[in-house]
């Protein structure tokens, strides 16, 4: 028995569904596969998306056509403002999804995509047959495909530790794909291990809220996605709690049974989200550890332990859970654990996301050494979209890392020796000013658009908003705020500033004490459209002086990521080059000069030996 | 070339003429010492210890005898080149040392070009860029203090001092990037009086730097002063005068120096290029046509310019002329000739030209001439120089990087007066730690990330 697609995913977490989605709106027909039809962009963790870097690429996401942003919102128990106060490239929104409701959200959603096969069943190779791949099921059914998106999360030889205790497994006690990476490493693909945990699931009913503090949500005035009428919910409220220092000494006198500690677990894990094994460890002087309380949905009494991710013994888990105050009768429904898994080393992948030297296969998601439901996402679309390019024979899609978070996150994956998990985080971003959470519609959109992510209607509805912000802009640099005018006054009387000379209204707009809706209620000018067009002309004009220094920067960087390097560069002809760069430089194959520099271990000096080469070389 | 290849060179230490050493480094060292070298018994050798002093005879391949040697090996994890290296010592003469050498080339090592042994250490990551440069500038430095300063670069001084100061400003750096990325963990706030104090410590120790940046560099690449002025002036006779040596044809026929003479020499530590150019007049005859052109040319672009005058004709129009064409750059006024009655007196040229500072010499009998080399000294690189304040910026490249690191904390500090948000704090910090790593060779990402996990407990 043999199928024909255009294309294949394998996995539908959060990388599978949106590379689906991507290719198949398109045009292509998508066959999407996964291990179980019940667990369609499942949660394995904390169920909570965005925060700072995770919440602008969420929106970018969103902007290109994407679905994370779409399907948190409609599933979110709560949502919250973060660093408000702390400067408007680092805004971000967070939400608590509930998980339940967000991977029905999604099955619904994908159910609806005409070109998209979904099949449950598992793939266990996958081969090079003339000018198409085939993918053989466990089965013994074979799909013919001429490009494969791979997004198999944590599910390559994956492996979980509870205590000494350890077992072949997916995470959260689903089935592990082993003959699929048998298959690719025996084709020549490279994996490493890495490692990622989580915590405990306990029963709402056995908590003692009265010792906690409450989190509520806030009210916000629109959610992630630009596309979706925004409908908040009555906020669910998260619960805090600490740890002290019995709970440390019960974890301390058990470092023998804990798997990271004892030579268990080989596989590297993140420092972001460590253990609190991990914490007790290497912050032996922390005498408290802060410890949240989130529901897991609505629909259930499962509540997560954000905090006390743990490998140890379930037992030993029970007894230091119980020092926790609200946490004396906790009854655990599932122990955490830690998950040991196959990712594939970076150094293989192109900017495209495309295995090098392996035409049509690309990969997104947790395989590539990422963490977080937003990287998988993020890498899920680009993945889908260079998947479609590459099925009609264009130029692969490639975001610049002034352009978003996700082309930092790509570059910083292929060009970077990491060690652990990726997470993205706002200090990764050089361009951080411009990449904000808040203008990612006016950073991609078009994009999105030209790709048929975007509908008509929406970007239509997009077209009429950047217009409105053009307008209003050229309002605020076009007049003037006269001292003893009717404006002026109102202004006095809302702010406290007296007027004492004319001034321009872009000028007025730079001063701290001034807002868009301000300057709208004194010159009753407009109306608030509830979209965020105040506070993208706000940021654009209260930090002029950043941006432009970013937008020269930024002109800088092209002028080196604009120089190829080719494929086939041999870099052991270049003198001068140390010994590390080179052989970095060899492994990583980097397509651009830019990306070359950005490569640890490759100094601005060997940067200019290898442009004083290719330059002689190009002369001759 | 190849970065490669084993290479091999005599280096022999100055001031020891009885010893000689020859220095093999590379993946080969090893194995070519095994076939060059022989136990005193005359058997091969197995085993290399690591920093052992050994005694041993150096042979050529073939097996023949050249000399009694001591020999000790490093590995490459302890060598200064980053690879294994191999120290022959051997005796006697150059004669002899060569013999070994072309053993060892024989034995398949490479004649080592100058200076590469220090790029192989640079290369394999030995040493920063900064001590590598510092090393060059050590080979070829021309003066005592030139060599100094490039000492003092090379133990790492500059590196040092920005590297505590990079450390301080993290101190600030960290907290705020942790705090962005992570808000719902608990890191402290931003205490702006105490970063304010860091900052502005910052500045100062940059300023320091910056101080005798322009000094330093003219220690490192010499200044250029010219000597300028109408044919017949003395100009070349001076330039002899200054030297101490016959190096300018120096004629009573106005015209006589066609093309520009130039010579380093030392003023008590300061290189300084001394150059002679042709008498400046117009003129038909091609040859000297160009070489008044030229003349110009290097005027424009000399550190300093010292118009001469000949105090036996008084100044002349073609004299103010000069003068008045290249006022801007305010050039020294040296009167020559002050052996010979005078039509013009210090004092009336101090009066004509009082922007100007005025120097009477003869380069005939030297009168005068000690003052000038002083005044030239002075004029280039000031009056203090000691041992408390080295030279530690001698290069550009550096310069440029620390003003703009200081032009950036400014911002910074301002930022944190005037309440500015932390993203846009971080924004100014951060170009004034990446102005700092191009001198340090840090990279502020990749160290702030590192950092955020080593100071604060972070994750859910
Ligand atoms: C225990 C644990 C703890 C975590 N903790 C955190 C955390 O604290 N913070 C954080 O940000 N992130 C955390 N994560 C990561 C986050 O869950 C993932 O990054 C994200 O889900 C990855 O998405 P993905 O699409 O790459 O893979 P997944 O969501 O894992 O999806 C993989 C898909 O591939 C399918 N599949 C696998 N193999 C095959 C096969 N052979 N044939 C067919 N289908 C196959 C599976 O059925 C599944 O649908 C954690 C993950 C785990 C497992
Ligand atoms: N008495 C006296 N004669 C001097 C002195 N300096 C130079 N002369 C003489 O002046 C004449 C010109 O000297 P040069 O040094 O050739 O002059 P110049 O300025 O180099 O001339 P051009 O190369 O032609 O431009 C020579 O005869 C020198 O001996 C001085 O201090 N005293
Ligand atoms: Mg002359």
């Amino acid at each position: 028995m043999k199928k024909i697609y255009d294309v294949a995913v394998i996995g539908a977490g959060h990388a599978g569904c949106e590379a689906a989605n991507a290719v198949s709106k398109m045009g292509f027909d998508t066959l999407l596969l996964t291990l179980n039809f019940n667990n369609i962009a499942f949660m394995p963790c904390n169920p909570s998306v965005g925060g700072p870097g995770k919440g602008n690429l969420v929106r970018e996401v969103d902007a290109l056509g994407g679905l994370i942003g779409r399907i948190t919102d409609l599933a979110h128990l709560q949502m919250r403002a973060l660093n408000t106060q702390k400067g408007p490239a680092v805004r971000a929104f967070r939400a608590q999804a509930d998980k339940h409701l967000y991977q029905q959200c999604m099955r619904n959603y994908i159910e609806k995509q005409p070109l998209i096969t979904i099949k449950q069943g598992k793939v266990s190779s996958i081969k090079r047959i003339k000018d198409h791949w085939c993918l053989t099921l466990n089965t013994g059914v074979c799909y013919e495909v001429s490009a494969v998106i791979i997004a198999t999360g944590t599910f390559l030889r994956g492996k979980i530790h509870i205590g000494l205790f350890s077992y072949s497994s997916g995470p959260q006690g689903q089935h592990p794909a082993i003959s699929l990476a048998e298959s690719l490493e025996a084709q020549g693909i490279r994996f490493k291990r890495f490692k990622t945990g989580t915590s405990a699931r306990v029963r709402k009913r056995s908590l003692d809220f009265s010792k906690m503090i409450e989190q509520p949500g806030d009210w916000l005035p629109h959610g992630f996605s630009y596309w979706l009428p925004w409908e908040p919910r009555e906020p669910v409220s998260c619960w805090l709690t600490y740890t002290n220092q019995k709970t440390h000494e019960i974890i301390r006198n058990n470092l023998d049974v804990a798997p990271m500690y004892c030579g268990e677990i080989t596989g590297t894990g993140t420092r972001y989200c460590p253990a609190i094994e991990g914490k007790v460890v290497n912050f032996p002087h922390k005498d408290k550890h802060q410890v949240f309380i989130e529901p897991e949905g609505l629909n259930t009494d499962e509540m997560y332990i954000a905090g006390l991710s743990s490998s140890l013994p379930e037992e030993i888990q029970d007894q230091f859970m119980r020092t926790v105050p609200g946490l004396e009768n906790v009854e655990i429904v599932r122990p955490g654990y830690a998950i040991e898994y196959d990712v594939i080393s970076p150094d293989q992948l192109l900017t495209s996301l495309q295995i090098r030297d392996w035409p049509g296969i690309f990969c997104a998601g947790q395989i590539n050494g990422t963490s977080g439901y937003e990287e998988a996402a993020a890498q899920g679309i680009i993945a889908g979209i260079n998947a479609g390019l590459y099925l009609r024979g264009e130029e692969p899609f490639v975001l610049k890392r002034n352009e978003a978070y996700i082309g930092v996150l790509i570059d910083d994956l292929i060009t970077k020796e990491n060690n652990e998990p990726y997470r993205v985080m706002t200090s990764r971003a050089e361009f951080r000013l411009s990449l904000r959470q808040e203008n990612a519609d006016l950073r991609l959109t078009d994009y999105g658009y030209k790709f048929k992510l975007i509908s008509e209607a929406d970007y239509q509805f997009f077209r009429t908003k950047r217009e409105r912000i053009q307008e209003k802009l050229r309002f605020l640099e076009g007049n003037n705020l006269s001292p003893g005018s009717e404006e002026a006054e109102i202004i006095q009387a809302k702010t406290g500033l007296k007027i004492q000379q004319t001034t321009n209204l872009k000028q007025l707009l730079k001063r701290p004490e001034i807002n868009c809706a301000i300057i709208r209620e004194a010159f009753k000018n407009g109306k608030d459209e509830l979209t965020n067009e105040d506070e993208v002309i706000e940021n654009l004009i209260k930090y002029e002086g950043y941006l432009e220094r970013e937008a020269k920067m930024a002109a800088r960087l092209q002028k080196t990521e604009g120089k190829k390097i080719p494929v086939d560069f041999d870099y052991s002809q270049v003198p001068n080059l140390s010994f590390e760069a080179r052989e970095k430089l060899m492994r990583y194959r980097p397509e651009t000069f830019g990306q070359a520099g950005r490569i640890s271990g490759v100094s601005p000096a060997d940067l200019s030996a290898l442009l004083i080469w290719m330059t002689r070389s190009r002369k001759k | 070339m190849r970065d490669t290849d084993t290479i091999t060179a005599i280096s022999t230490p100055q001031g020891e003429g009885g010893i000689g050493i020859i220095r093999i480094s590379g993946e080969e060292a090893i194995n070519i010492g095994s076939q060059i070298l022989r136990h005193p018994s005359g058997k091969k050798i197995i085993t290399w210890p690591e920093r052992q002093v050994r005694l041993g005879l150096a042979v050529f391949p073939d097996g023949s005898v050249i000399d009694e040697v001591i020999y000790f090996l490093f590995k490459n994890n302890r060598s200064y080149t980053g690879e294994d290296v191999l120290e022959i010592q051997g005796h006697g003469g150059l004669q002899n040392l060569r013999k070994i050498l072309n053993s060892t080339l024989k034995a398949g090592a490479r004649l080592a070009e100058p200076g590469e042994f220090t790029k192989r250490a640079y290369l394999n990551g030995r040493i920063d860029l900064a001590q590598a440069e510092a090393v060059i500038d050590l080979i070829r430095s021309r003066t005592d203090l030139a060599h100094k300063a490039a000492l003092t670069q090379l133990r790492g001084d500059l590196s040092t001092v920005i590297k505590e100061q990079e450390k301080k400003l993290m101190e600030i750096l960290v907290p705020i990037e942790a705090a962005l990325d992570f808000p719902e963990d608990e890191i402290p706030d931003l205490k702006r009086e105490e970063a304010l104090k860091i900052v502005e410590g910052a500045i100062f120790k940059i300023n320091e730097l910056l101080a005798n940046a322009d000094q330093g560099m003219i220690l490192r690449d010499s200044a250029t002063v010219v000597l300028a002025g109408r044919p017949n002036v003395g100009k070349s006779s001076l330039l002899n005068s200054l030297l101490g040596e016959e190096r300018a044809i120096v004629t009573p026929i106005p015209g006589t120096t066609r093309d520009f003479v130039s010579e380093v020499i030392d003023l008590n530590g300061v290189p300084v290029r001394l150059i002679d150019t042709a008498g400046i007049r117009e003129i038909e005859d091609l040859i000297e046509k160009a070489g008044v052109e030229r003349a110009w040319e290097i005027i424009k672009q000399a550190d300093l310019i010292l118009v001469v005058l000949d105090s036996a004709l008084g100044i002349t129009p073609e004299d103010y002329q000069m003068l008045n064409q290249i006022k801007e750059r305010v050039p020294i006024i040296i009167l020559n000739k002050t052996d010979l009655p005078s039509q013009i007196s210090f004092k009336e040229i101090k009066k004509e030209f009082p922007q100007n500072k005025v120097l009477s010499v003869s380069a005939l009998t030297g009168a005068g001439i000690k003052e000038l080399k002083s005044f030239i000294r002075e004029e280039l690189i000031g009056t203090n120089i000691s041992e408390e304040h080295p030279f530690l910026v001698t290069r550009l490249r550096h310069k440029e990087a620390l003003e703009e690191a200081c032009k950036y904390l400014r911002f910074t500090a301002e930022g944190i007066t005037s309440h500015l948000s932390e993203d846009l704090i971080a924004v100014d910090l951060r170009a004034a730690l990446e102005a700092l790593g191009r001198i340090s060779g840090k990279s502020v990402s990749e160290e702030v990330i590192s950092q955020i996990f080593s100071q604060f407990c972070i994750g859910k």
